[in-house]
């Protein structure tokens, strides 16, 4: 039994490390934009389907496609700010304007990949380099499955590095906390959203990588669901909060997994119930999180 | 203003004209139109009694909710268990003894379905009190996923994934239509009554709302109560006009279509509402056909499924971008000002 847990715990680790780096990228943005990007989960499908695409269509090597899928999400995720969300700012939309703008350009890149290449579930392309197993003391640890967790510690390293002493991260947690006062200390917060956007964008797109070569599956609609789930983890790391973003997206994804390990068989289809109850429990008893927030909270709505 | 008696008594006449010419009319449609004419009639009137509903909560109360479409699909799932036949009952599903010798007549079966979704509904107004902003709209699209999630889950009931057919084709023009201009009387009478005013100034400012006096919490489940009821009327009549039900029907998709057809008719107007529901489904079984790919001078255009989601996308986009209070905006149309309108036409056609 124990044997088995920690097998589990293995597979699960995959899983946490997608959720938290899509996590780390929905609490950049929410905080400091304050709106739920809610296109994060297309940006992440398009970093595994057009790593898939360059692959088969124009037979890269998987190495370079990994790299220009990832620079095709940050594209993305530039020009969304670009064309959605900075026009409506600027014209000093509501919020709901810009929730219900994201929700519009979640729905138009979903459905613009489905309507060139189908809602087809796809194989994804696996270097053979990846396939690799070991066998530890009866407990199956593939290769990929370290490199995965490994590439996503050392990212996540950087990122708090990053966040937590460089210029721009100090800025970018300023903004975060109090825009107004952050552009009166001379703070540009338009190229600050921009590094937010670009920073985030990478991350989600490297998960969505990681997605593909830990399930090896990839579908237009893939986005949706691990989308919502690492705004989940976001929430329950406190909002803004990125080191917490991290450890929640790996405590949602363990959770899931272990979820579906120890109950019966039967209830394994419920699976997605499990994420939405824990964040009603979130809500409802700790609505800021486990982590401290790095906002104003006000209950989300800003202004 | 004061009002001799003679302009009311008119007003009742003029009233009662439209109600007899709309009837006239309905009922030439119902004699002349048929299949593919009809189907956008009917789902536009349906579409419209949704958009009705949604815009109590999410316009006036300004609480904006994605859950109703878990709300529809409780309450059609609740009204198709009354009205299919007993024998598909009894071969396809699991149901209790009582349940599956019930059949009751298509008005009862919709009337307890509106109940169920009024019932459901709770699931809603829970973290609408303790959730504000974004919060809640997350919290109101994880009841629609954990509604599915469960009808897909509780196959004795309704059959998982695979669905269930065979319902009854009830709904008609005049179930439609009864239901569309009952609840627009509705709707007018709860914006001018005391009730509907608190909802609008709660939605306005919640903390001026209370300042006055206005009990915050009950109208809140005033709100959720009407206008979950409303929505939960529709999905009944869907189901019953396709005569069948999977549990995706009513999925992100079919919430984005009702929420763009708000946005761009205008959220918070009667108006705006049944502008929107007009304007999207004419759309969408226009552009149906171009979808599904056709031929032009031996030119075979490709097949472009989910090219109708992304059109509206970009059609929200731009409206709110360019008219972000919608085609109507905040002024409801009504008899009085139409005439205005006319008088100042003519005026201008005196003047040239």
């Amino acid at each position: 039994m124990l044997l088995y847990l920690l097998q589990q715990l293995i597979n699960a680790l995959a899983y946490g490390s997608i959720l938290g780096l899509l996590a780390v990228g929905y609490t950049m943005i929410y905080g400091i934009l304050g709106l739920i990007n809610f296109a994060h989960g297309e940006i992440f499908m398009i970093g595994a389907f057009s790593c898939y695409l360059f692959v088969t269509i124009f037979n890269l090597p998987w190495f370079t496609a990994a790299f220009l899928a990832i620079t095709a999400s940050v594209i993305s995720g530039l020009a969304l700010e670009r064309i959605a969300y900075r026009p409506c700012i600027k014209k000093g939309g509501s919020v709901l304007a810009i929730f219900i703008i994201s929700f519009a350009a979640s729905i138009f890149l979903r459905y613009l990949f489905m309507m060139f290449f189908t809602d087809e579930r796809r194989a994804f392309p696996i270097p053979p380099f990846f396939e690799k197993m070991y066998f530890v003391g009866g407990i199956v640890v593939g290769l990929r499955d370290i490199i995965i967790f490994i590439t996503t510690i050392l990212i996540m390293l950087i990122i708090t590095y990053f966040i937590k002493y460089s210029k721009f991260g100090i800025a970018m947690r300023a903004v975060s906390y109090d825009k107004k006062t952050a552009n009166f200390m001379g703070i540009n917060s338009t190229l600050i959203i921009k590094i937010a956007f670009i920073i985030g964008s990478m991350l989600a797109g490297i998960s969505g990588l990681e997605y593909g070569l830990s399930f090896g599956i990839v579908n237009p609609g893939m986005g949706f669901n691990p989308g919502l789930t690492g705004f989940i983890a976001a929430v329950l790391g406190g909002i803004g909060n990125v080191p917490g973003a991290m450890i929640a997206g790996f405590i949602v994804g363990i959770g899931e997994v272990l979820f579906v390990a120890i109950l019966p068989s039967i209830y394994s289809p419920l699976r997605p119930l499990f994420v939405w109850i824990l964040l009603f429990f979130i809500l409802f008893l700790k609505p800021t999180g486990l982590f401290r927030p790095n906002v104003k909270f006000d209950g989300g709505w800003g202004e | 203003m004061k009002r001799d008696e003679k302009s009311i008594k008119n007003q009742w006449c003029y009233y009662l004209l439209v109600f007899i010419v709309v009837i006239i009319v309905l009922a030439l449609i119902e004699k002349n139109l048929k299949g593919f004419y009809l189907g956008i009639f009917l789902l536009f009137g349906i579409n419209a009694i949704i958009c009705l509903g949604v815009t109590i909560t999410n316009g006036y109360a300004n609480i904006f909710s994605l859950g109703f479409g878990g709300i529809m699909l409780f309450s059609a799932y609740v009204s198709s268990l009354f009205t299919l036949p007993i024998q598909y009952k009894a071969s396809f599903l699991q149901l209790p003894e009582w349940l599956e010798k019930a059949q009751l007549p298509f008005a009862l079966a919709l009337f307890l379905g509106a109940i169920a979704a009024v019932l459901a509904s709770i699931t809603l107004v829970l973290p609408a009190f303790r959730l504000r902003g974004h919060y809640f709209i997350l919290a109101s699209i994880g009841i629609n996923i954990v509604m599915a999630n469960l009808a897909v889950n509780l196959r004795s009931f309704t059959h998982g994934p695979l669905g269930i057919r065979n319902m009854p084709f009830a709904t008609n023009v005049w179930w439609v239509y009864g239901i569309l201009f009952l609840t627009v009387i509705f709707m007018w009478r709860f914006t001018h009554s005391k009730f509907g005013r608190a909802v609008i100034t709660l939605g306005k400012d919640q903390t001026l709302a209370s300042v006055m006096g206005i009990d915050v919490v009950r109208y809140k489940i005033y709100a959720f109560i009407v206008g979950s009821f409303i929505v939960g009327l529709a999905g009944p009549l869907w189901v019953h006009y396709t005569g069948a039900m999977h549990p995706e029907v009513f999925g992100l998709v079919f919430v984005f279509q009702i929420i763009a057809m708000l946005i761009i008719g205008g959220l918070g107007t009667i108006s705006g509402a049944i502008m929107g529901a007009g304007i999207i489904t004419l759309f969408t079984h226009l552009a149906r056909p171009v979808q599904e790919g056709f031929r032009i001078f031996n030119l075979q255009v490709p097949p472009l499924i989910g090219l109708i989601q992304v059109l509206m996308a970009i059609m929200i986009f731009l409206v709110i971008m360019y008219k972000p209070e919608g085609i109507i905006g905040k002024n409801e149309i009504t008899g009085q000002s139409l005439q205005s309108i006319w008088l100042r036409i003519k005026r201008k056609e005196k003047e040239v």
